[in-house]
């Protein structure tokens, strides 16, 4: 194409002339938003892409392949038992490793502090706080060994029992299954019941949970089935036993934190029904009038004497049921926290309040638990973010990952001998593992296939670049033609 | 793993021992489960998607008459069908043209509601990452323990399924949420229903274990709806849900019909459309697997005479 050539003796000006028409104009123009548009690439990059901070996953997976070792030191009083009794455990740890994972028992013949002492008994076979009376001969030694596995690694229904949680919130419900229908429970000194049957609870696992009690009386409770009539009252089958809480329609426990929530509720069947008796799965009546939801909490059935109801037909609950409901409702909340009872044969020198042997075995349990727990909740961590592409990982999830693991690592470190401070190591970094999963700013970018992206980008950069291009490759060729051109 | 193994071995023994007389063996039953949760989801709005508000209403309904309370049930609807405008009968969600029950009921909980519906909110809930002041009925908080069923209902296509109208949820979402909550032991046994167009893919990408899924068509296959209303106006109720419903009318809290039962239970002539089902991830027979042991209400309860 022969170059441009203004025609002379014309009124019009020479378009090469403007100056928004000079070449060096146009090119620079076009060059501007070459420099825009390549300036802002950084910005583009760094505005989609995902905060993925580094996990340290090494450190993580070494943590999970560490076992939690606990010792447990037995002093017994007569030496000469002292190798066979070691025998006998020993023996016992071979048996089921799995019940004994992660405790070393040593027994020897002196005292120290921290270890379980064993005194010769003949009559009585007493636990205390960590002290066992046994009639030490050599015959009974693997009677002995028996009753310490009972004491240190006691059986436990494991659904039976919450999963650990720092805080707990107790609802207790008086439910009156139908006012209307006459005789009434109207209330209960829960505060005296409190103090007197679950307050010693408090105290003896105030190293484990903190509890926050709060209680209500409801008139209409009905059930959402028909008990079976029997000849003298009604009865609750197995199966109507599962679906005895009418929680369509009680009300059992306000909202207001996110605590878990450990229910306990005193049912008095209306006065057209009574007694309400638990049958067996033979249909007959039991003298067995609670029951225990695992994991949710204990229900107890109070049928009304008739003599208290001829005294008066709206009256409080009579201290002594009260006295016996919340001894019931005390056993009902140690099983569901995962406190054992004594093995059979043993008695407890002060009744009510548990034994050092009990709360230790707890102690351990749920040290082994959380670790293990956080442990595992660390290496999700880590194994997802791996596997799920776009997962954001923060700063302070990485944080948490790294407080955890410095709370595992103090479990090994803590003093041996403070079962308390492994406990609260572990809490503590099950709790912060827990936090880190559940960090709301984990959640991963919804998943886009390549031609999604496509499908978003194209309609909205092609119309822009395409004419940005397309000068480009103009202007390039241009200036190449006239450097060929030039003399 | 090994903590999981732990509690068994102690289950196990503990099973054994002579002080715990314990109603209704549990052993004995398949599965080993304490407590039921279930999400519904219905993900679309507008009044002429009043079906898929009845076909979550319908699987709200069955649920807690087989006892999974209301703070066990997460219910999501994308609308408020009861309280639109062209409803004739404001208040009432009814499945049938003769409207012989209204779903809407007298006692419901609607946990996310409208524009909270979202694909957002619904992963949030399904893997825990809510904000900590989102209250304790709106959040899932199954354990190890517990046997969650999620149900989905909506407009959907290959691979995806719609959320109101602007968004969508894909098949490698919901799978990589279900792979989150198995990490965390959010799940002992999950149960994946979804009723939509070609229903069977969003359930394809799912790979971690104990999930049994179960879906209304298959791929380029759509599922319809099942029956007008003359004076609602709109059609009530997809035709899968509503065969799944009729034969969950049959089951009650103590029932023993299987998953088994229930899939071949399913007619395609009738749906018309190929139902599907996905058990390569499950790892219990589907004969031995009870309907309670996703729909019911507490696995078991314990009676001890006095000294527990």
């Amino acid at each position: 194409m022969p170059p441009h050539v203004h025609p002379p003796n014309t009124a019009l000006r020479d378009p090469s002339s403007l100056f928004y028409q000079k070449e060096s104009n146009r090119r620079l123009i076009i060059a501007a938003y070459w420099v825009v548009l390549i300036a802002a690439l950084p910005i583009w990059w760094k505005t989609t892409s995902i905060e993925r901070l580094s996990l340290p996953s090494s450190r993580v997976n070494s943590q999970a392949a560490k076992q939690l070792r606990l010792p447990i030191e037995i002093a017994l009083e007569d030496v000469s038992l002292v190798k066979h009794l070691q025998q006998e455990l020993d023996q016992r740890r071979e048996q089921s490793p799995l019940v004994w994972n992660g405790l070393d028992v040593t027994v020897q013949s002196k005292t120290e502090n921290g270890s379980y002492t064993i005194v010769h008994d003949d009559n009585r076979v007493v636990a205390s706080e960590r002290r066992l009376t046994f009639p030490l001969r050599k015959t009974t030694v693997p009677a002995l060994a028996d009753t310490l596995t009972g004491l240190l690694v006691p059986r436990l229904n494991s659904h039976r029992v919450a999963h650990y949680a720092p805080r707990y919130r107790l609802a207790f419900t008086l439910l009156n299954e139908d006012a209307a229908a006459g005789d009434t429970i109207n209330g209960w000194d829960i505060s005296k019941a409190i103090s007197d049957h679950l307050s010693p609870i408090f105290d003896a696992l105030s190293v484990l949970h903190n509890f926050t009690v709060e209680s209500q009386v409801q008139f209409h409770a009905p059930l959402a089935f028909s008990p079976r009539t029997l000849s003298e009252g009604v009865g609750l089958t197995p199966e109507d036993l599962t679906v005895f809480v009418n929680s369509a329609e009680w009300t059992l426990s306000s909202s207001v934190s996110n605590d878990p929530v450990l229910h306990f509720l005193v049912f008095v069947p209306s006065a057209t029904r009574r007694p309400m008796y638990i049958l067996n799965s033979q249909g007959e009546p039991t003298s067995a009038n609670s029951f225990l939801l695992p994991q949710w909490g204990g229900i107890i059935i109070y049928n009304p004497p008739a003599e208290d109801t001829l005294q008066s037909p709206m009256r409080p609950l009579p201290p002594t049921a009260l006295n016996t409901i919340f001894s019931k409702f005390g056993k009902q909340l140690l099983a569901l926290l995962g406190v054992a009872r004594l093995p059979a044969g043993v008695d407890n020198s002060h009744t009510g309040i548990l034994t050092g042997w009990q709360l230790d075995a707890l102690l351990r349990r749920r040290a082994f638990e959380n670790a293990a727990e956080a442990a595992e909740t660390l290496q999700s961590i880590v194994k997802l973010v791996n596997q799920i592409e776009n997962m954001p990982v923060g700063q302070d999830v990485r944080g948490d990952v790294q407080d955890s693991l410095d709370a595992l690592d103090r479990i090994y470190a803590s003093p041996i001998k403070s079962l308390n401070a492994t406990l609260q190591h572990s809490a503590n970094a099950l709790t912060l593992a827990s936090r880190a999963f559940f960090n709301p700013g984990m959640l991963a970018l919804l998943y886009f296939p390549t031609e999604h992206k496509f499908a978003v980008y194209m309609p909205l950069f092609a119309s822009a670049v395409i004419p940005l291009l397309a000068t480009a490759v103009r202007e390039i060729a241009a200036w190449r033609r006239q450097r060929r051109e030039a003399p | 793993m090994r903590l999981l193994l732990f509690l068994l071995v102690v289950a196990l023994v503990s099973a054994a021992s002579q002080h715990e007389e314990v109603v209704g063996d549990f052993f004995s039953r398949s599965s080993n489960h304490t407590n039921n949760w279930a999400v519904l989801v219905c993900s679309s709005r507008y009044w002429f998607n009043y079906r898929h508000m009845a076909n979550a209403l319908g699987m709200y309904r069955t649920v807690k008459r087989l006892g999974i309370p209301d703070s066990n049930i997460i219910l999501m609807l994308a609308d408020d069908a009861a309280c639109n405008s062209r409803n004739r009968f404001p208040g009432s969600v009814y499945a049938n043209p003769g409207r012989l029950l209204d779903l809407y009921g007298e006692n419901i909980e609607v946990d996310y509601r409208g524009y909270d519906v979202t694909v957002e909110n619904f992963i949030r809930v399904i893997t825990g990452r809510l904000d900590s002041s989102v209250p304790r009925n709106k959040r899932l908080l199954s354990d190890a323990h517990s046997n969650v069923f999620v149900y989905m209902t909506g407009h959907g296509g290959n691979e995806f399924l719609k959320f109101q109208d602007n968004e969508e949820i894909s098949a490698w979402d919901i799978a990589d949420a279900f792979e989150q909550m198995w990490q965390k032991r959010r799940y002992n046994e999950l149960f994946f229903m979804i009723d939509t167009c070609q229903a069977n893919t969003m359930y394809s990408k799912f790979y971690s274990p104990n999930i049994l899924a179960t879906g209304s068509s298959k791929l380029d296959q759509s599922s319809f709806s099942y029956e007008n209303d003359a004076d609602i106006g709109v059609s009530v109720i997809d035709r899968y849900t509503h065969y799944v419903l009729e034969y969950m009318e049959n089951i009650n809290k103590t029932s023993q019909t299987s998953m088994a039962d229930l899939f071949a239970f399913y007619d395609p002539v009738k749906i018309a459309s190929d139902p599907g089902v996905r058990s390569d991830l499950f790892r219990r027979p589907l004969d031995q697997v009870r309907i309670t042991d996703f729909l019911g209400g507490v696995a078991r309860a314990e009676v001890s005479d006095d000294d527990l």
